[in-house]
């Protein structure tokens, strides 16, 4: 089979578990009473009413009028429809893009950082954030690999030594650290123990979506040590033409912005990191011990292959099978640290924005709109994940 | 050498048919297991922890703490809007102490600091009712009002055991049903039923709860604290039951190709005899283990939720913090992060016993079940016998 042959066919795969995951969330949403449906797609009204009825144009003092926002949201959602002609629209208006407005009226929008985004489309909302949360992933998949995949191997190599030990012991830790707890550890050791006098305490001001506001909206006294700004902080970038804090800083030519930046993304990255580094270890070192004890292993070493290069050359890459097929298993769960890790440090992502979505009230454009977005990212990486197994072994797109 | 030689001569005893009467199989696989278990020091370890916090967690149920949200202990110094409860002595700086018992509010920087800290004592003799001994936990923002930490943790042993349990008991034998089904039937069942089981996995574990719990909050009949509980455990078992079943049918498309099956089938056993006999208890292993594992994960996400923002309890049901280890911590961990934003350098005082006492318990527990049931893996799978 063509290599592009396996890609289109992998993807056609992805049509049923769209659906599904949308029908999903379409039965979720339906369980949800008709206010709070409305609520999530269309602005309020400025006369704030939300209910079924209102008061009457001609006649003040009557308040039982039909309300236009509310039948012209009935009508456009639907609502009346039989439930698969419902479940249509839903579905129309999902793969359109039309995930509703962010409440005016909810937690989000009265949050001050993001004032802004009150009765924006949820579509155009979560664009905003997405390249920051992408920076973050790529960066922490980074680490997984950089971290995961050499530390594997090294404790495959030396089975049952203290460096087997210690990094199982890590890797035991990484399940039973909640990130939560993980996040706040790290910061409070970072800020109290170095932060004050090397200026780490700038880690919890985290970078604006935009340019614009990029840096200059964070207290001085409280962001920089001894609250003097660093000098390159008077230039200003006023454009963000791909959105990715790091690549704007880049391409304006502000490589001190990029690097900082880039130092912020470390730790809350690792901290994402930490318990896909914790699962993926286990796999690779497992897969390492069982390639090692194979014929062509022993071929290497009987010819007088140096032990470094049998390991990473000849075993290592062929071990990278199963760590790329649990890469791609655990990619949820690695999506699953966003919210909180983004919560903890300060991170203006797609996580922070539902952890702050699920506060009362409220704001369910933007919890069922992060969910579908998430969930893609995972599909879509779960896709990626799949053409690069069978690029890196033949058998899985010709057998 | 002298391990290997122990090894046969206990797995004899165990096995072989002692004197008269041949003991019950399952009972000498429970043993053989447990004499592989034994061997296994960080296994021993984890049971001992988890056998110690079942106990705790059954002299918790003796206490008269309320199981809801916990009694609040209130400050004497200007204490208005505090919930009735046991009133705590404490006194700004430049006060002489009103009088034994009582604890000075720390100042930092010249200013009454946020939050009105009380230190852990070492004076045991308050266990029940006086000044904490694990220190305590701010809860409202006029730091008049403070959690026993000691109380809550271990009502928290209760809650977070309960929890866990339920959702993965619940979730496993879903799972393993629908594993089942899926694997022995096959064809065109086992296609839809695997192809649900995709989609429900795509959707990350933690934001399905999220918006399953967040769309469900709405309905009245989640309204008082009980179902509040329950919410929070069908949230999770819908999201869970996936995982079990992928493991179970995976399971049983090995195990129905043995021979024992076959031959169960040639002596004339029915479909329902060979699933329930055969094909699910040779299966469960990997469920079990899964499960073990599930049970130490399950209090760190319910942290997680909280430290979202999720109320367990919200204001409209009633007040205070739900007693369990992880929202515990979530509630202590919150307003220290919003502390070192606003503090200035230097000057922070870190309350480290808000979040380490219940944060500890969290990691022990989730850590012992891990080496609990990575020991148990061990001792269950043949191969990986040494």
């Amino acid at each position: 089979m063509q290599m592009w042959v396996y890609i289109v066919r992998r993807t056609l795969l992805l049509i049923p578990i769209i659906i599904g995951v949308m029908t999903i969330t379409f039965i979720l949403i339906s369980a949800l009473p008709t206010g709070l449906r409305c609520v999530s797609y269309f602005p309020i009204p400025r006369s704030g009413d939300i209910g079924p009825t209102g008061p009457c144009p001609g006649n003040p003092t009557q308040s039982n009028c039909p309300n236009p926002w509310w039948t012209h949201c009935v009508s456009v959602l639907g609502l009346n429809n039989p439930v698969p002609l419902q479940w249509a629209t839903y579905m129309y208006n999902s793969l359109t893009f039309n995930w509703g407005t962010v409440n005016l009226n909810s937690y989000l929008s009265t949050h001050t950082e993001y004032t802004f985004m009150g009765g924006e489309p949820v579509t155009s909302a979560l664009a905003q954030v997405l390249p920051y949360t992408l920076e973050l992933a790529t960066i922490s998949l980074l680490l997984i690999l950089v971290v995961s995949i050499p530390l594997g191997n090294l404790s495959a190599a030396n089975r049952n030594r203290p460096i087997d030990q210690a990094s199982r012991v890590m890797s035991f830790s990484g399940y039973a650290l909640a990130p939560f707890l993980l996040g706040s550890l790290l910061l409070m050791a970072f800020v109290i123990l170095i932060g004050a006098s090397n200026g780490w305490h700038s880690l919890t001001c985290a970078a604006s979506p935009t340019y614009l506001e990029f840096y200059h909206s964070w207290p001085a006294n409280q962001c920089f040590p001894g609250g003097n700004p660093p000098s390159w902080l008077a230039n200003n970038i006023v454009s963000s033409p791909t959105g990715f804090p790091t690549v704007d800083a880049a391409y304006h030519g502000q490589w001190a912005i990029a690097a900082d930046t880039l130092i912020r993304l470390i730790l809350p990255a690792f901290v994402i990191a930490y318990g896909s580094i914790a699962g993926l270890l286990r796999y690779v070192r497992n897969s390492m011990l069982e390639v090692m004890n194979l014929d062509f292993v022993r071929t290497a070493r009987a010819k007088g292959v140096p032990e470094a290069i049998v390991i990473n050359r000849h075993a290592g890459r062929n071990s990278l099978n199963v760590t790329i097929t649990v890469l791609g298993l655990t990619f949820a769960t690695f999506i699953s640290g966003f919210p909180v890790t983004e919560t903890v440090f300060g991170l203006t992502g797609v996580g922070r924005l539902l952890a702050l979505s699920i506060n009362i009230p409220f704001d369910y454009g933007i919890v069922f709109g992060s969910v579908l977005l998430f969930t893609y990212l995972v599909v879509a990486a779960n896709i990626i994940v799949d053409v690069l197994y069978a690029y890196l072994d033949p058998r899985v797109r010709l057998g | 050498m002298e391990s290997t030689l122990t090894a046969t001569t206990e797995e004899t005893t165990a096995t072989t048919p002692g004197r008269g009467r041949r003991p019950n199989p399952h009972v000498a696989q429970f043993l053989r297991t447990f004499y592989y278990l034994r061997r296994n020091g960080l296994a021993m370890f984890g049971l001992g922890v988890i056998i110690a916090l079942i106990l705790i967690a059954l002299y918790a149920l003796t206490l008269p703490i309320p199981t809801q949200s916990l009694a609040f202990y209130c400050s004497t110094n200007g204490a208005s809007t505090c919930v009735p409860g046991t009133p705590i002595c404490t006194y700004p700086q430049g006060v002489t102490a009103p009088g034994p018992n009582c604890y000075q509010t720390p100042v930092a920087g010249g200013v009454s600091f946020f939050p009105s800290i009380i230190p852990p004592t070492f004076d045991l003799s308050h266990f029940s009712g006086g000044p904490l001994p694990l220190g305590s936990l701010t809860i409202d923002p006029s730091h008049n009002a403070f959690f026993n930490l000691y109380d809550g943790m271990l009502r928290g042993s209760d809650w977070s055991l309960i929890i866990s349990l339920s959702i993965v008991l619940t979730g496993a034998a879903i799972g393993a049903i629908v594993g089942a089904v899926a694997g022995t039937f096959g064809g065109l069942i086992d296609e839809v039923l695997m192809r649900l089981v995709d989609i429900f996995l795509s959707i990350p574990a933690i934001l399905f709860v999220i918006v399953i719990i967040a769309v469900l909050q709405v309905s009245p009949v989640f309204g008082t604290f009980d179902a509040r509980i329950g919410l929070l455990v069908i949230g999770f078992v819908v999201v869970w039951w996936p995982f079990y079943a992928r493991i179970v049918r995976g399971q049983v498309l090995v195990v129905r190709e043995q021979k024992y099956v076959e031959a169960a089938r040639a002596c004339g056993a029915g479909r329902g005899r060979i699933i329930l006999r055969h094909i699910l208890p040779n299966s469960v292993y990997p469920v079990f283990i899964q499960v073990s594992l599930d049970v130490g994960t399950i209090p760190l996400f319910v942290g997680t939720l909280v430290f979202l923002g999720f109320a367990v309890i919200p204001t409209s049901v009633g007040s205070g913090i739900f007693p369990e280890w992880g929202s515990i911590t979530a509630v202590a961990v919150t307003p220290l992060i919003g502390l070192l934003t606003t503090c200035q350098f230097g000057q922070c005082i870190i309350p480290w016993w808000q979040f380490f006492f219940p944060g500890f318990a969290l990691f022990m527990f989730a850590i012992s079940v891990n080496f609990l049931s990575d020991g148990l893996r061990d001792a269950l799978d043949p191969r990986l016998r040494r």
